[in-house]
């Protein structure tokens, strides 16, 4: 605990947001932990402290609800942390065709994936500029450069990040803030995910990669100041391929590739899998 | 009292059915195969032809028993067939789970492993801290699978209570390839031993004897859908090995491989497996858990449950002698 500097991540008791704190911790750095109620997110804290030796503090909020968000910003200010990386991380994933998707479930993507990310941008602002050099990293996904069916809504929100996260990199350069935007391909981020991937074909199987191999990759993207961190190699490949390949072919394959992937609503990063009926979970037994 | 248990052909569940018949409890076990070699013997010990997967002969072994320990799994890194995993581990347990509710069981206690817990950092795991790495063999998984079940059925109005032993060893039956037992037998008899390099790696050891009493204590103490670290000692493959020395007077000698060495080796089994079909112990995906620290903290068990570890040298003192009796055998 070299100072009193923080990082703050949304989505970290579990998935890919877990991952990002253990290697900010391993990297000394002291962390502000936001997610979802539930003890996980104490013990992560606890074990971070007594493992690495940075300080690190939980916070419970759903951040679907955006006083939740104010309410984490005045929390921080309470304090007196001074936040100078802010990891946009929670997201709620899902594959499904569009007509089988509640308004509801996607009502809740949206505030999560959109206006939490930009919520948070917002409210930390002016603490990120006053602690220069800072860090935003949005987290995105490869799914905003491919048009997949069943993640029409997930895809779009995606699009949203990647987006933003370019736009504002160039606005915020002479503020001494450095965005970036990482777009990962699938993870075993949780128990629903890892069943579902089992599933999926054997491609797609080969470039999926653990969060603990993408969260190294992300956060030295984010200290040298990568505009874009496409993490894995096979990844990187697809998105060559796909700047290559003319529409209609990609449109065969990969509506062939998602053909084989049963509608699942998995939720990425922050929540607990919450959509899993028992008949899925013997599937996946099965 | 009755009790119903499964895997008493295994080694911890062999053990924990002899020592609950000798306190004058009938124990019924369930047992897939009436000629294997490792049924326990004992008059109270009431055998029932089964197996975890058919809930009929579950109910059969279990009508009247109020205390049930689940220790049947499969026990390994690869299968040529990953589905027996969940079959066994996740649907197996559920069986039983399910059948516990309707047959009236007071308590169930469900022999998970510290695999699940996965790789420690610095500090000893607790049963709190959160796994670090994803699941990649499914072993681990669907173990955690099954725990996440065993928790649920709190909820569903049955007592139960996991424990999860880590690398155990000491008297028993010998159930795998390459297990504590067999490299510590190894080493006694004289033969080149082969530890992993760094040699200063850490592992948690116990002792079966200690496993056995856990089960029992987790069974009287433990509290509904909580979990127990049954540990031993924490120490390198090295101070392991010392140890064994010290108490063995054996002249075998050490040698630690680096990595790509047992990789290669992974890699013939690998070959091998592919000729013969016979399946292999190392994997190249499974290697990097013997190049990892696993140490474990049984202060919860002590503290909750009383639980009282062997000290090391004793332990490896009675296994020594155990084992050597069972080589001039």
């Amino acid at each position: 605990m070299l100072d009193n500097l923080y990082t703050l991540i949304t989505g970290a008791s579990e998935g890919f947001g877990k991952s990002l704190a253990l290697e900010c911790a391993s990297r000394k750095m002291n962390l502000i932990l936001v997610a979802l109620p539930g003890p996980e997110l104490y013990y992560l804290a606890d074990f971070i402290k007594r493992n690495y030796l940075v300080d690190a503090i939980a916070i419970e909020k759903d951040l679907t609800c955006e006083e939740n968000c104010i309410a984490v910003y005045q929390f921080v200010q309470s304090m007196n942390l001074r936040v100078n990386m802010l990891i946009n991380n929670a997201g709620l994933g899902g594959t499904m065709l569009f007509s089988e998707g509640s308004i509801s479930f996607y009502q809740k993507q949206i505030k999560l994936n959109i206006v939490a990310t930009t919520l948070f941008t917002h409210l930390f602002l002016d603490m990120l500029k006053s602690n220069g050099p800072s860090h935003i990293l949005n987290v995105g996904s490869l799914s905003s450069y491919f048009y997949l069916n069943k993640k029409q809504v997930y895809g779009a929100t995606k699009s949203f990040i990647y987006s933003f996260s370019k736009s504002l990199r160039r606005e915020l350069k002479n503020d001494g803030i450095s965005v970036s935007v990482i777009c990962p391909g699938s993870m075993n981020t949780n128990i629903s995910v890892t069943c579902l991937l089992k599933t999926s074909s054997r491609i797609s199987r080969l470039s999926i990669m653990n969060p603990e191999e993408v969260a190294p990759i992300a956060i030295s993207g984010l200290l040298k100041s990568r505009e874009v961190i496409i993490p894995g190699r096979l990844n990187k490949l697809f998105l060559f391929i796909n700047k290559l390949l003319p529409d209609f072919i990609k449109t065969m394959i990969l509506s062939n590739q998602m053909k084989n992937i049963r509608s699942v609503t998995a939720i990425e990063t922050n929540q607990k899998s919450i959509l899993l009926t028992e008949k899925q979970k013997s599937l996946i037994a099965s | 009292m009755k009790i119903f248990i499964t895997g008493a052909t295994g080694y911890i569940g062999h053990q924990l059915a002899l020592k609950l018949a000798n306190q004058g409890n009938v124990v019924h076990i369930i047992v897939r195969d009436q000629s294997s070699p490792n049924i326990p013997v004992h008059n109270n010990i009431i055998v029932f032809p089964g197996d975890i997967t058919y809930l009929s002969s579950i109910k059969k072994a279990m009508a009247g028993c109020e205390q049930v320990y689940h220790t049947a799994a499969i026990v390994k890194l690869f299968s040529k067939d990953p589905s027996l995993f969940y079959k066994v581990n996740v649907d197996g347990t559920r069986n039983l789970l399910g059948a516990a509710v309707d047959a009236g069981v007071k308590k169930f206690v469900y022999t998970s492993t510290c695999g699940v817990l996965g790789a420690s950092v610095k500090m000893p795991k607790s049963e709190k801290d959160p796994r670090t790495e994803s699941f990649d063999n499914e072993y681990e998984f669907t173990k955690f699978l099954a725990e996440n079940l065993v928790k649920d059925y709190v909820h569903k109005g049955l007592f139960t209570v996991i424990v999860s032993p880590s690398k155990v060893y000491g008297p028993g039956i010998e159930t795998h390839p390459v297990s504590v037992n067999w490299a510590i037998n190894n080493f006694i008899k004289g033969k080149l031993t082969i530890i992993p390099k760094p040699s200063n790696i850490l592992s948690n050891y116990c002792f079966i004897d200690d496993i056995v009493n856990g089960h029992i204590l987790a069974m009287q103490h433990g509290l509904g859908g909580d979990k127990y670290i049954l540990g031993g000692e924490n120490l390198s493959y090295e101070d392991f090995f010392h140890q064994l020395r010290l108490l063995s007077g054996s002249k075998a000698r050490i040698i630690p491989a680096p990595r790509f060495i047992v990789h290669i080796w992974a890699l013939a089994q690998w070959c091998k497996y592919l000729i013969t079909k016979e399946e292999p112990f190392v994997t190249i995906k499974g290697i990097h858990h013997i190049f990892i620290n696993k140490i474990y903290s049984n202060e919860k068990a002590k503290q909750k449950l009383g639980y009282r570890p062997t000290p090391l040298q004793e332990a490896l003192k009675q296994t020594i002698q155990f084992l050597k009796q069972k080589n001039y055998a």
